[in-house]
């Protein structure tokens, strides 16, 4: 519908019927769209150019918006192409975040292994929880999602609470590029402590200590600020190596923020001990803006996969899955298999906005994947258009600006008149509620006016300008 | 080999059922082994007690769903919308004219509107409405604090019948002809708007409840304790009597519900409309007022649950979670039998107080059986044990 040309051009070949880019026009905007993203972080308040252009909370927005356009992307593979309801969604990011914490924190991968390793893990675990579709359809295979919303939280929560810290929130590590080679080498003894600057956020320092001898029980090793206080979690991470033996061998330090640091290693009961200080630099992505160019260029290119999805032999059989079941199987599509792959590649995407959002938090809780978010992805999808490729970014980006750009302001606003208005309501509860009642009475609206999202709206929008100023 | 199998499919596949049953049986019995048979069977009866405001629950959406295909996943908070009106009118001394006219006037409206609002232009219907809203506004305020139970029920009915029908009216009718999915999603957002609502008004401190008391001494009920077994139970079980009179009540309303479904005329004509929506129509019922006196009469139930939930355990927004508990027992009774909601609501109920029994600090018994009973239904028999066996493709 929206492939309109101008009177007496045609699409001639398959090629040109089947193609992203429609016109050169076409391209040239979403170039620019992309170019403009990408540009956003450096001209924000705390960006390295110093501009002030654009403030630092919208760029972590953005960043928060991409993530879960590539979990609501997933979605719409499922629900939208394949049209199979889930309402475990958020569960499947969980195993994602979890997993790759877990990679990181206890077998030491990096974050562009755990990345893959974890949306794999995803993947595999939604296969095994898209098995029942071989009985059960529709309504049926929704409640299966639900239950695995419930099952797989309670198994991160409970069985696996060594790992996952159970209800106590989970330190990720931030994602590193390097060490490169070293450029200092100190000796250290026993008395005196290293002290060295840390340098910017970006290029990070990475310590490495290793202890060539050791007499006596294992030395303590410390990371402190000048002021003599462990440093936090957030701002340095170390890893201390310890042999069969139990006794420390070394550690790596990386310290993301800038500072002074020093390290002290201590013999404990009179031992003694020979260590080299290793520095060196690395990439790190810990703050908010490297952060995003992960995430952005990410999301960019998963959205673009997933259109490309769509157009394979694999996508169109997800379509007749939709819209016919019994006719696809006739055409001798294996409905079944089908199914599976579209839960496969869902879980692979969840898996990835999953990993994505604990490292751009630095920090994993379990509350951020309970069966509201599960309800509120499922609400994206429907607003922002399902079974339209931009319907993911169209959703997200209104309800996570209705909810951080609308719903901040209007919120002074209420509690002023509202418990004027009606006398039982307190003032208090009013910030709590007011996200609740917009998001349903918003998706309310949809569902009974424009059942096809916000993406149908803008096929029509963009139909009606290419053929202004006559409507036809 | 294969023929065999393929011959012998049905009772293979029995015997697999068997050895899992046995197998279950076995670890359960293994793990219950060490623990008093008085713990066991206390445990039972206050499963078997659970599992009846469960059964009233369920009941709910199943009615709901055998009259308009629809799964209610609101009804958790039409239970917490219902429980928190009848708090208001039980604990608040004094009623306010104003709000009480308001609540009235507005079921009223909605009532009197129900085939459209066209209705309200005819000579009598205005007139109705007017006497109505006299009554219940009257029972509403009527006399001070002795009254509590006329005005909490009055309250409750009126609030319970605005919130079925509104949701019906403005969120379920426009939907007519839309897929599945659609239905799903729209109750979802039911759900959130009213949680929003509840919040709103009622906040989200967990509140008291007191109508399960003593008349004599004004306080809880003493526990009961079964003395007279204590020789065959080596120990002694304790039943909360709370329970138990929730337990009744819910029996109560479940029974008086059947009746109405089967004596009465407005319970055949919804019937009727379950079993086939367009020769409903074409013998002269009205299907569009029967769906809207279905969700009336779907969130009363789901109010009446909520108060006894409310009274029993406390009333908090946590009582939203005692539906989503209560979709496994939906599933195991099967989506159109209504024997089948409080069976499956007992077995729900039982289920979960074996699972705390065996586990109390990792919560198995509310969050993870009623979901594992759900997954093996959903694999061994997606009707449910007294559903409507479905003959389709998959």
């Amino acid at each position: 519908m929206a492939n309109i040309h101008p009177a007496g051009v045609f699409d001639t070949t398959y090629e040109e019927d089947m193609s992203i880019d429609r016109t050169a026009r076409d391209k040239l905007w979403k170039n620019l769209a992309f170019l403009a993203l990408l540009l956003a972080p450096l001209v924000s308040v705390s960006g390295p150019l110093g501009l002030g252009w654009v403030s630092d909370q919208y760029i972590g927005l953005i960043a928060r918006i991409a993530i879960f356009v590539i979990a609501v992307q997933g979605l719409n593979i499922l629900v939208g192409y394949t049209g199979q309801i889930s309402l475990g969604h958020a569960a499947f990011m969980a195993i994602g975040a979890y997993g790759s914490a877990i990679l990181a924190r206890e077998l030491g991968f990096s974050f562009w292994t755990a990345l893959p390793a974890s949306a794999l893990l995803t993947g595999l675990i939604g296969l095994l929880f898209g098995l029942p579709s071989l009985r059960v359809k529709g309504f049926y295979l929704a409640m299966a999602t639900l239950a695995a919303q419930f099952i797989i939280p309670w198994a991160l929560r409970y069985p696996m609470e060594d790992l996952t810290g159970g209800t106590r929130p989970l330190n990720v590590p931030a994602p590193m590029i390097g060490p490169f080679a070293s450029y200092a080498d100190d000796k250290l003894s026993n008395d005196e402590p290293l002290v060295f600057e840390a340098g910017d956020p970006y290029f990070v320092d990475v310590i490495s200590v290793s202890l060539e001898s050791v007499a006596g029980g294992s030395p303590v090793i410390e990371v402190v600020n000048p002021a003599g206080d462990a440093v936090p979690y957030g701002d340095v991470s170390m890893t201390v190596y310890r042999d069969a033996a139990d006794k420390v061998t070394g550690l790596s330090y990386i310290a993301s923020k800038a500072g002074a640091y020093q390290v002290s290693i201590r013999a404990e009961d009179g031992g003694a001990f020979e260590a080299t200080v290793q520095r060196s630099k690395a990439l790190s992505f810990a703050t908010s803006i490297a952060m995003y160019y992960i995430i952005v260029p990410l999301a960019v290119l998963l959205m673009f996969l997933a259109r490309n999805i769509i157009r394979t032999r694999t996508g169109r059989a997800f379509i007749s899955v939709r819209d016919n079941d019994l006719a696809a199987e006739l055409l001798g599509i294996n409905v079944f298999t089908y199914k599976l792959r579209a839960f496969f590649l869902s879980a692979v995407y969840a898996g990835i906005a999953g990993c994505l959002l604990a490292y751009e938090r630095n920090s994993l809780s379990l509350d951020a994947f309970q069966l509201d978010t599960s309800i509120e992805m499922l609400a994206m999808l429907i607003i922002g258009g399902a079974g339209f490729p931009l319907g993911a970014m169209f959703g997200v980006t209104f309800i996570r600006l209705l909810q951080e750009a609308m719903i901040p302001t209007l919120r002074p606003w209420l509690s002023d008149w509202l418990p004027q208005l009606l006398p039982f309501v307190d003032a208090v509860n009013i910030t709590s509620a007011i996200n609740p009642i917009l998001f349903g009475g918003t998706l309310i609206i949809f569902l009974v006016l424009e059942p096809r999202g916000i993406a149908h709206r803008w096929e029509v929008f963009k139909v009606a300008w290419k053929l202004r100023p006559y409507s036809y | 080999m294969a023929e065999f199998i393929n011959k012998n499919k049905r009772q293979l596949t029995w015997a697999l059922y068997v050895i899992a049953a046995v197998l279950i049986v076995l670890f359960v019995g293994d793990q219950l082994a060490g623990k008093k048979a008085a713990r066991i069977v206390q445990t039972l009866i206050s499963g078997v007690l659970v599992g009846g405001v469960y059964g009233l629950v369920a009941l709910g959406i199943v009615v709901i769903n055998k009259a308009s295909g629809v799964f209610n996943f609101a009804h958790g908070w039409m239970m917490v919308v219902g429980g928190m009106i009848f708090w208001s009118f039980f604990t608040v001394s004094q009623i306010s004219l104003l709000g009480a006219l308001l609540l009235s006037t507005a079921t009223m409206l909605m009532i009197m509107s129900t085939v459209s609002w066209r209705n309200l232009r005819e000579g009598r219907n205005p007139l109705l409405t007017i006497g109505g809203i006299i009554v219940m506004t009257a029972l509403m305020t009527v006399g001070g604090i002795e009254w509590q139970w006329l005005h909490a029920l009055t309250g409750t009915f009126a609030g319970a019948i605005l919130t079925g029908l509104a949701v019906e009216r403005f969120a379920i009718r426009p939907l007519i002809g839309q897929p599945l999915f659609t239905a799903v999603l729209m109750t979802l957002a039911v759900a959130e708007v009213l949680h929003g609502v509840t919040q709103i008004a009622w906040g989200t401190v967990e509140l008291n409840l007191p109508i399960f008391v003593d008349p004599q001494t004004n306080s809880r009920f003493r526990p009961i304790r079964l003395d007279a077994f204590r020789e065959i139970l080596d120990g002694l079980a304790i039943v909360r009597v709370e329970l138990v009179i929730a337990f009744v009540l819910a029996i109560v309303a479940f029974v008086g519900f059947i009746l109405f479904f089967r004596y009465t005329s407005v319970g055949l004509a919804m019937r009727a409309t379950s079993e086939d929506q367009q020769l409903a129509q074409s013998v002269g019922l009205r299907v569009r007022v029967i769906l809207a006196i279905t969700w009336a009469v779907a969130a009363f139930l789901a109010s009446i649950a909520g108060v006894l939930q409310g009274g029993a355990v406390g009333l908090s927004l946590n009582i939203s979670f005692v539906a989503l508990r209560v979709f496994p027992a939906v599933l195991l009774g099967g989506l159109e039998s209504i024997t089948g909601a409080l069976i499956g609501g007992i077995i729900i109920g039982i289920v979960e107080q074996f699972g705390t029994l065996l586990n109390s600090s990792e919560q198995v018994g509310t969050n993870l059986a009623p979901y594992v009973v759900l997954m093996l239904v959903l694999v061994i028999r997606p009707d449910g044990l007294f559903g409507e066996k479905r003959i389709e493709r998959i």
